[in-house]
Parts: C-alpha cells; sequence; structure tokens
C-alpha cells in the first residue's frame, strides 16, 4: 500500500484579475508522502495558497488531478468535498478562524460535533488535545479571552482532534510574535514527529521553513525547488 | 447532522448581538400582541353581530311557509301539534319559540306608526332580545294576555304612554282587517332604538284570536352551539318537508356577510402587521449572515455541510421569532384581561346599531386564533429565513476566508 497522502498531477489553475489571466499554478506535479512536514513557500503570487488550497479542495484545479489519500478530488461534489475535508483533514489558517461564540473546548469538539461522535469521547479528546497543547486551563475561555498564540493552539487543536491524514496550515505563524512562533512550531515538530502528523505549511517565513522536513519553493505557480531540510 | 450543534450555535448568535435582537423580539412582541388583542375585539364584533342577529327574533334555526318571508302575513302561516316538540336534542338545544309575526298598524289618538305585531309566549322567549330587555310597566303574562308591550321608541312616537290605550290594526285569516284596541302593559328598552320601532308584542292565543286563526307564522329555535346548525337544519328540513327550515346566515345575509368578512378581516389584519414585521427580520437576519461570511467560510471549509448552515439560519429565525410570538401572545392575553368586561361604544351607538353591532364591545377570546397567530407566525419566520439562509449557503469557504 502507497505511502502517499497527497499527489497533484499536472495541476494548472489560472485566475482572472481585470480580464487579465494570472496563472497561478503551471502543471504542479507533486507529492507528499505520510509523515512528511513540508513547507510550501515562495514570494507573494507565486502559488503556495492555491497549491494549498487545492490540497484541501477548497479550490478546484483547472486541469490536473489531486489525490488525497487516495481519493481524486475531481471527481467529487462540493459536499463531498465537504465531507473529505471533515473526515481526512485539519485546517490551521493565518488568523486563527475560530468560532467567537464558542469556547476553546466547544471549537475544539466542533468537528467532532460535525463527524457525530459521542459526547463524552467528544469531552474526553477534546480535554487530551487541549491539555496536550498545555490549554487544559483555557478550556472555558472565550476565543475573545486568548492571546493569538492561545487562539493558534486552540486551531491546531481543534485540526488534529479528528486525527485527520492530513493537517494543511495556511501562514499559520503570520500573526504571531517570534517566541510564540516558536513554540507553535515546535509544537508542529512534535506532532509530526511523536504522531507521525503529515502537515503541509504555506509560509514565507524562514523560521518556519526551519522547522520544516522538506521545503517547496515555488516561483511563478510551478515548483522552482524541492528540498529535503539539511 | 448534530441538531446539538446547530441549537447551541443558533442560540449563541441570538445572545451575541443582545441588543439587536432584543429589539427585534420587542417589535414581533409588539406586532403579535396588537394582532391577538386585535383578534380578540374583531372576534368580539363578530359575534355580537351573530348574537344581535340571532336575538332579533330570529334564532339559529328558523321555520316558516314557503312565500313567508316575500309576503308575511297569517295566511303564511303553519298549523302546529299542540304537542309539538322541534326534533332537536333538549341538550343541544336552548330553547324554541312559535310566534305569529306580522304587519300591523298601531295608532294613538296622535300619531300611526306601521309596525310588526308579535305574538308570542312570553315563557318561551328567553330565547330572543325581548325575554331580557328592561321594561317600564309590566311585560307580558302569558300567551292569553290580551295587552300590548311596545318600544319605549315607537312610545314616544306615539305620543303615549303605559297604561294608555292604543289600536292595531292588521289582516285576518280571511284577509279582511281585524282592528283591536290594546293597554300598553309595558314599554321596553332595547339595544337601539330600530327594534323599539319596529315590534309590538302580545300573547299568541290573543293574537290568534284576533286573526281567527290557529296557525303561526314562525318557529324559531335557538341552539347551545351555534356551529351545530347546519347538523339540525338538515334534521329540520326532513321534519318540516312542506315548510322553509333556513338558519340566521340565510334570514340574516347583511350581519353573515359581516361574520364571513371578519373572519378575512383576521387575516388580513395579520398579513399587514406581520408582513412588515417579516421585513425587519428578513433585514436582520441578512445583516447577521452577512456579519459572519468569514466565519460561515470557515466553518464551511472545516467540514459543516450547507443543509447545516441552512439549518442554522432558519432555526435562529424560528427562535427569534417564536421568543417574540410567546411574548406578545403574553402580552396580547394582559390585554384582553383588562378589557375583557367590556369596551363600551355608547358614545358611537347609532352607527354600531346600524351595523348590527352592540354598544358595549366584549372582546372574545379564541384559543384556536392564538394558535393561528402563533403558527402563521412561525411559519413566516421560517419563510423569512429561506433567503438569508440562501445566502449563507452561497457563501464560498475560500472567498469568504480571504475577506
Amino acid at each position: 500500500m502507497s505511502n502517499t497522502v497527497v499527489k497533484c498531477e499536472k495541476v494548472e489553475k489560472t485566475y482572472q484579475k481585470d480580464s487579465v489571466p494570472v496563472y497561478a499554478l503551471r502543471g504542479v506535479d507533486f507529492e507528499v508522502n505520510a509523515g512528511d512536514f513540508v513547507s510550501l513557500s515562495g514570494p507573494s503570487g507565486s502559488g503556495k495558497s492555491t497549491l494549498l488550497n487545492v490540497i484541501g479542495g477548497l479550490d478546484r484545479p483547472d486541469s490536473g488531478e489531486v489525490t488525497v489519500d487516495g481519493v481524486a478530488l475531481s471527481g467529487l461534489s462540493e459536499s463531498e468535498l465537504t465531507e473529505l475535508r471533515l473526515r481526512k483533514m485539519g485546517f490551521v489558517f493565518q488568523a486563527y478562524n475560530l468560532i467567537p461564540v464558542l469556547s476553546a473546548q466547544e471549537n475544539v469538539e466542533f468537528i467532532l460535533q460535525l463527524q457525530g461522535v459521542p459526547q463524552a469521547e467528544r469531552r474526553e479528546r477534546a480535554e487530551a488535545a487541549l491539555e496536550s497543547l498545555g490549554l487544559a486551563d483555557m478550556s472555558h475561555r472565550q476565543p475573545g479571552e486568548l492571546s493569538g498564540g492561545q487562539q493558534q493552539r486552540v486551531a491546531i487543536a481543534r485540526s488534529i482532534v479528528s486525527n485527520p491524514v492530513l493537517l494543511l496550515a495556511d501562514e499559520p505563524t503570520a500573526n504571531l510574535d517570534s517566541g510564540t512562533t516558536e513554540d507553535l512550531l515546535g509544537l508542529l515538530r512534535r506532532l509530526n514527529e511523536q504522531e507521525n502528523m503529515t502537515i503541509v505549511t504555506a509560509t514565507h517565513d524562514p523560521i518556519v521553513m526551519s522547522y520544516t522536513k522538506r521545503q517547496v519553493h515555488l516561483r511563478d505557480g510551478a515548483i522552482e525547488r524541492d528540498a529535503l531540510a539539511a | 447532522m448534530s441538531f446539538k450543534l446547530v441549537w447551541q450555535l443558533s442560540i449563541r448568535n441570538i445572545l451575541r448581538h443582545r441588543r439587536r435582537n432584543l429589539m427585534l423580539f420587542a417589535a414581533i412582541a409588539v406586532a403579535v400582541t396588537g394582532v391577538s388583542s386585535m383578534n380578540t375585539l374583531i372576534r368580539g364584533m363578530q359575534y355580537g353581530m351573530m348574537d344581535t342577529a340571532v336575538e332579533n327574533m330570529t334564532g339559529h334555526i328558523k321555520i316558516h311557509a314557503p312565500g313567508y318571508r316575500d309576503d308575511p302575513n297569517i295566511q303564511k302561516g303553519f298549523a302546529l301539534d299542540e304537542d309539538f316538540e322541534p326534533p332537536v336534542p333538549a341538550e343541544d338545544m336552548l330553547g324554541w319559540a312559535a310566534r305569529i309575526r306580522i304587519p300591523a298598524v298601531i295608532m294613538s289618538e296622535r300619531e300611526t306608526r306601521g309596525v310588526q305585531i308579535v305574538g308570542v309566549d312570553p315563557s318561551a322567549e328567553a330565547i330572543s332580545f325581548i325575554g331580557d330587555v328592561p321594561i317600564e310597566g309590566d311585560g307580558l303574562e302569558s300567551t292569553d294576555d290580551g295587552r300590548i308591550l311596545i318600544g319605549r321608541e315607537l312610545a314616544i312616537q306615539l305620543e303615549t304612554e303605559v297604561g294608555r290605550r292604543i289600536v292595531v290594526i292588521t289582516q285576518g285569516i280571511d284577509g279582511r282587517n281585524r282592528e283591536k284596541g290594546y293597554r300598553i302593559v309595558g314599554t321596553y328598552d332595547a339595544e337601539g332604538t330600530a327594534l323599539e320601532k319596529m315590534y309590538v308584542f302580545t300573547g299568541l292565543s290573543s293574537l290568534q284570536g284576533l286573526l281567527d286563526s290557529e296557525d303561526v307564522t314562525e318557529v324559531s329555535i335557538r341552539l347551545v352551539d351555534e356551529p351545530k346548525r347546519l347538523t339540525f337544519k338538515q334534521l329540520l328540513v326532513g321534519f318540516f318537508s312542506e315548510l322553509a327550515v333556513m338558519d340566521w346566515l340565510e334570514l340574516e345575509p347583511m350581519a353573515a356577510a359581516m361574520f364571513i368578512f371578519a373572519d378575512s378581516v383576521i387575516y388580513i389584519w395579520f398579513a399587514l402587521m406581520m408582513s412588515a414585521l417579516t421585513f425587519g427580520l428578513i433585514n436582520t437576519l441578512i445583516t447577521s449572515v452577512m456579519e459572519r461570511v468569514k466565519e460561515l467560510g470557515m466553518v464551511r471549509a472545516l467540514g459543516m455541510p450547507k443543509r447545516m448552515v441552512l439549518i442554522q439560519v432558519v432555526v435562529e429565525s424560528t427562535i427569534i421569532m417564536a421568543v417574540g410570538v410567546v411574548i406578545g401572545l403574553i402580552g396580547g392575553y394582559l390585554v384582553f384581561l383588562t378589557i375583557e368586561d367590556g369596551i363600551n361604544l355608547g358614545a358611537f351607538a347609532e352607527g354600531m346599531e346600524m351595523a348590527g353591532i352592540a354598544s358595549v364591545l366584549v372582546p372574545v377570546l379564541r384559543w384556536d386564533d392564538f394558535i393561528l397567530v402563533a403558527w402563521l407566525s412561525l411559519l413566516l419566520g421560517i419563510l423569512a429565513s429561506l433567503y438569508p439562509a440562501w445566502r449563507a449557503v452561497k457563501v464560498q469557504p475560500l472567498e469568504a476566508m480571504r475577506r
């Protein structure tokens, strides 16, 4: 059985901006294996976020095929893509994106509730996830009562609580100070090394890249460099 | 799908904008209070019209000879057996009365008026207005009573009074005029002057004697439950196959039209009040959705199905409407309690009388009206949420999160 979690074949994506085509991805071939910790980097407009969104099923390529955990995304309807994201992926966004009306624990439980996990199990898993990220004392706080770093930790707890096949993080440290960034990256590294979590993160931050095992650099919608970390 | 999650998110989102939603609750509550209070008044007016029509010598069902209504005279009468009883179960009937009602001319020493002389059995007339009106002087005592009871207004017009004599001329069974002098036993004070000017009463047997006939011209039946009139009308049609059996709606077409119109007014009033409110609710929900576009995009990205987003907005709207409706119905009930004894419309008595409405408007609370308002409001709440919910569902995760 293949250990390929993500496979992109000749993925192309073009946007129209003021009637002018912008080539976000130009025939990208790219694979992520189980246990990888990959950074997608590149200058603004290089296509790193687009590639991340295409892998996450949030955007559809114009051509080519994306396969996640053996499932070809092109054949899926919108609702099937939603279900796939729910069951197989975890997301961490730049702006934390917690649900403001739910407490930290409820935010973590949110994914499990969508998955239909029974309440007792849900609570247990959410508490464990928060505890593993050092947030046990914050579980009943609303997002507005947490610092940026704490909110992003809650977002990570939410993304990993359902044991996804793939964790996608879009500029996860962009709004954090350097100390908190280091803490958070250490956390992602621990998840990758200890839990064998497959992580793909889009970033332009060299610190983030330094924590990943594999660094993929994009320019003008194409992969310019794909290298294992030294 | 987790309904608990939907419920939790809906409640929290409502609580998130407390002030805005409190205003909305208040607006809904005021509208529902207005609608439900107005319904009790419309029902009161409607039932008042019905009672007036029914008590105005009509009853719920009346039997007379064919052609009587076109040319009311004793020749269009019919005979009743001495031991006649209507074939309606006693527990369904408030009472019944046999009468002669025919046109007559009444003369005092000074004035002459056209009236209807009504021969009654006073003991049976509890079913009509004459059974409980205030009387100056005495009432009739029996079916053999040969005195006459006239309306107060008629007495004024005839410039006569209790104890004086008047003369009545009417047509007997042979078509010839009959004339009789009566002593005024009393004057009655009816609700409005139209009845007082129209009807004079004497004993049924006494009038039959004057007309040389054993017949009556009508049998009037008052039921316990008005809605059962159709059932018993059918029964009576079979029983009096040679006679005309009509219910009060047929006998009093204007009152019937007003009665039916009142039902429509309730719906029109509801539609007007609640439609205006619905637009407010739609506006608030759209605002609420547009404020949360990024959040909705995020939850969709995380895996929340579209139908759950849709249901969440619908549930939010329904909760807002339900809370407003409950407060509004309580308000409507409290308003009803404060006006339960009736609103005196004496100042408009003449106009009210013309419309067949009593001068004291007594509101009528029908729980089915309250339930109808509740259900229709909730239905409107759901309908109002559909467009905002559609807007929420159309949110594309990626576009929303880029905002």
